[in-house]
C-alpha cells in the first residue's frame, strides 16, 4: 500500500511488501564439497594403518598383529552377530546415561547461569565431578549397584554431567541481557524463553559440553563393563585380553572407534550444523 | 484501551560500577502522559531518558514514588535502539512470538510485515537484513501486539539519516492507523518535534524538566515543515 501525503510530505511505502533482493537462505551444499570433506581424516587413518602394518611386519611379534589378522577378527565378530549385539547393549547404556545427564545438566546449568547463589552452591559438586577419575566412578557404581542396569547408566550420567553442566551454565551466562529484556517486555512465557532465547544462544556451548560428556561416557562405560558386567563392548575387550588375543582386542577397539566416529560425524555434527545454520547464512 | 501513564514523586539512583559512587538520576520526579498522547523526551547523555523508559516498561523499579500505567500492566510495544531480534529464527517468527505472547492472532503477522515492506523477507534470518530492515522488523513486532503503550528508545539513532527519515515516516503512518499512549526517547530534537504531540526536555542531575513544548501540527506531518524547525530551534536552545 502506498500512502500519499499532503504537499511537501515525503511518500513512504507503507505496504506492498515487495523487496527487490531475494531473502538470504542457505543454498544447498555442493556435492563435490560434501564428497571431499572426509578426505583429510581418511588420509590420516590410511597413514596410521600403513604405519601399523609396517611395524607388525618388521617386528614379527604376536603382540603386534598385522591388519589381516585384525580384519579376520573383525569379520568373525561381525558375522557371528556378537558385534551388533554388544554394540547395541553398550550404546543403550550410553544413551540412557547420557539422556539422564542431559536433563539434569540443562536444568542445573540454566539454574547456575541464572543465579549467582545457585552457581556458588552447585559449582563445588560440578568441579569435584570433573576432577574425579572415571575409574573411581566406575568402581564405586559397580560396588554399589552390581550388575543392574542402574550401574552403567549412573556411571555414564556421572561422567557426562559435569562437563555438560559447566558448559550450559557458561552458555546461559553469555545470553545477551538485551534479549532477556526484550522477552520481558513482550511477556514471553518460560517455555518460549527456553526454546527461542536461551537454548539457541547456548547451542555452541551445549555441543561442546555434549562432546566432552560423550567422550567421558565412552571411557567409563568400557570400564564398568570390564569390572562388573557380563556383556557389552568392554566385557568383550576384557574377554579377548584374558585370552591374549591382541588381534581380537584391536578388532573390538576398531569397531568401537567406528561407532564413535559414526555418532560424531553422522549425528552430532549434523545436529550442530542444523542448529547453527543461521550463523552460516549471516556470514555470507 | 487508552492508557494514562503517571510517574509521581519518583526517586531512582544507581551505584556506578566503575567508581562505586551513588548517582541520583531522579529525585521527586513527576511526569504524566495523557491517553493516546505521544510524548518525546529529549536530553543530553546521562539525563535519565532511558531510565525513565525502563521504569515505565517495568525493567527498573523506582526507589521511591509510583509509576502508574493505567491500573494494570498494559500491553507494551517497544522499539529499542538496537533491534534485539532473535537472529536464529526467521523474521516472521520474531514477530509472531510477540503476537502470540500478547494473545494476538498470528494471522495478523503477515499484514504488519506487508505494512513495513518485509513480506519477501518473512522466512529469512534477520542477520541477512540491513540495519534499516532489521529496525523495521522491530517496528512490526512493536505494532503487531496492538500495544496499549508504545515505547521508543532512540529507535533510529543507530541508522543513517536517510534510513532513519524513512522509518520516521513509516512510524508516523503506523501511528496514524491506531494512536496509543507513547514515549519516545531521543537525542534528535527534530525527530522529537516531527513525531511527538509534546516534547519534554530533561536536564541536570538529578534530572528535571527544563523545557516543555506542545506540537500542535496535524498529522501526517512533513519533515520539512518550517514550524517544526522552529520548535526544533527552541528545544536545542533549552538543551544548551
Amino acid at each position: 500500500m502506498t500512502v500519499t501525503h499532503p504537499a511537501g510530505v515525503e511518500e513512504v511505502v507503507l505496504g506492498g511488501g515487495r523487496s527487490p533482493a531475494p531473502p538470504g537462505r542457505p543454498p544447498a551444499t555442493g556435492v563435490v564439497a560434501r564428497l571431499t570433506r572426509p578426505l583429510p581424516a581418511l588420509l590420516l587413518v590410511g597413514l596410521l594403518a600403513a604405519g601399523w602394518q609396517l611395524m607388525a611386519h618388521t617386528s614379527g611379534s604376536a603382540l603386534i598383529p598385522g591388519l589381516g589378522a585384525v580384519a579376520r577378527n573383525l569379520a568373525d565378530i561381525t558375522t557371528s552377530g556378537a558385534l551388533a549385539e554388544n554394540v547395541r547393549v553398550t550404546l543403550t547404556r550410553v544413551v540412557l546415561g547420557f539422556a539422564a545427564a542431559f536433563v539434569v545438566s540443562v536444568a542445573a546449568g540454566i539454574a547456575m547461569g541464572r543465579s549467582e547463589w545457585l552457581r556458588r552452591f552447585l559449582e563445588p559438586a560440578v568441579l569435584i565431578g570433573l576432577a574425579t577419575p572415571g575409574l573411581v566412578k566406575a568402581l564405586l557404581c559397580v560396588i554399589w549397584f552390581g550388575v543392574s542396569l542402574l550401574n552403567p547408566v549412573l556411571t555414564v550420567a556421572l561422567a557426562a554431567a559435569p562437563a555438560l553442566t559447566i558448559n550450559v551454565a557458561q552458555g546461559v551466562r553469555s545470553v545477551d541481557p538485551a534479549l532477556s529484556e526484550m522477552a520481558h517486555v513482550y511477556r514471553f512465557d518460560a517455555l518460549t524463553r527456553l526454546r527461542y532465547v536461551w537454548l539457541p544462544a547456548i547451542v555452541p556451548d551445549l555441543f561442546t559440553g555434549a562432546r566432552l560428556g560423550i567422550a567421558m561416557a565412552w571411557k567409563v562405560i568400557v570400564l564398568v563393563e570390564i569390572f562388573g558386567l557380563a556383556d557389552g563392548v568392554g566385557y568383550q575387550l576384557n574377554l579377548e585380553f584374558s585370552q591374549h588375543n591382541v588381534a581380537g582386542v584391536l578388532a573390538w577397539t576398531v569397531a568401537f572407534a567406528l561407532v564413535m566416529a559414526a555418532i560424531e560425524y553422522g549425528l552430532l555434527q549434523t545436529l550442530e550444523r542444523r542448529a547453527v545454520r543461521w550463523r552460516r547464512v549471516a556470514l555470507r | 484501551m487508552s492508557v494514562r501513564i503517571s510517574l509521581d514523586g519518583v526517586d531512582k539512583a544507581f551505584t556506578s560500577r566503575r567508581t562505586g559512587e551513588r548517582q541520583q538520576i531522579f529525585r521527586d520526579f513527576s511526569l504524566t502522559l495523557a491517553p493516546d498522547e505521544l510524548v518525546a523526551v529529549v536530553g543530553g547523555s546521562g539525563t535519565g531518558k532511558t531510565t525513565l523508559m525502563h521504569l515505565i516498561a517495568g525493567l527498573e523499579r523506582p526507589d521511591a514514588g509510583t509509576v502508574s500505567t493505567g491500573g494494570g500492566r498494559p500491553r507494551l510495544g517497544m522499539v529499542f535502539q538496537q533491534p534485539r531480534l532473535l537472529d536464529w529464527t526467521s523474521v516472521e517468527t520474531n514477530v509472531r512470538l510477540a503476537a502470540t505472547a500478547a494473545g494476538v492472532d498470528p494471522a495478523e503477522v503477515a499484514p504488519i510485515l506487508d505494512a513495513v515492506g518485509l513480506t519477501d523477507y518473512a522466512r529469512s534470518y534477520p542477520s541477512v537484513l540491513s540495519g534499516g530492515q532489521r529496525q523495521r522488523v522491530a517496528v512490526a513486532r512493536a505494532f503487531v501486539v496492538r500495544p496499549e503503550v508504545l515505547l521508543l528508545d532512540e529507535p533510529f539513532s543507530a541508522l543513517d539519516e536517510l534510513t532513519a527519515r524513512r522509518l520516521r515516516l513509516l512510524l508516523q503512518q503506523l501511528w496514524l492507523r491506531t494512536p496509543r499512549t507513547g514515549l519516545l526517547v531521543t537525542h534528535n530534537a527534530l525527530e522529537a518535534a516531527f513525531l511527538a504531540d509534546r516534547v519534554v526536555v530533561l536536564g541536570g542531575r538529578p534530572a528535571e524538566v527544563v523545557g516543555e513544548y506542545r506540537i500542535d501540527r496535524p498529522r501526517p506531518r512533513s519533515p520539512e515543515d518550517p514550524d517544526l524547525f522552529d520548535v526544533h530551534r527552541r528545544i536545542v536552545a533549552a538543551l544548551t
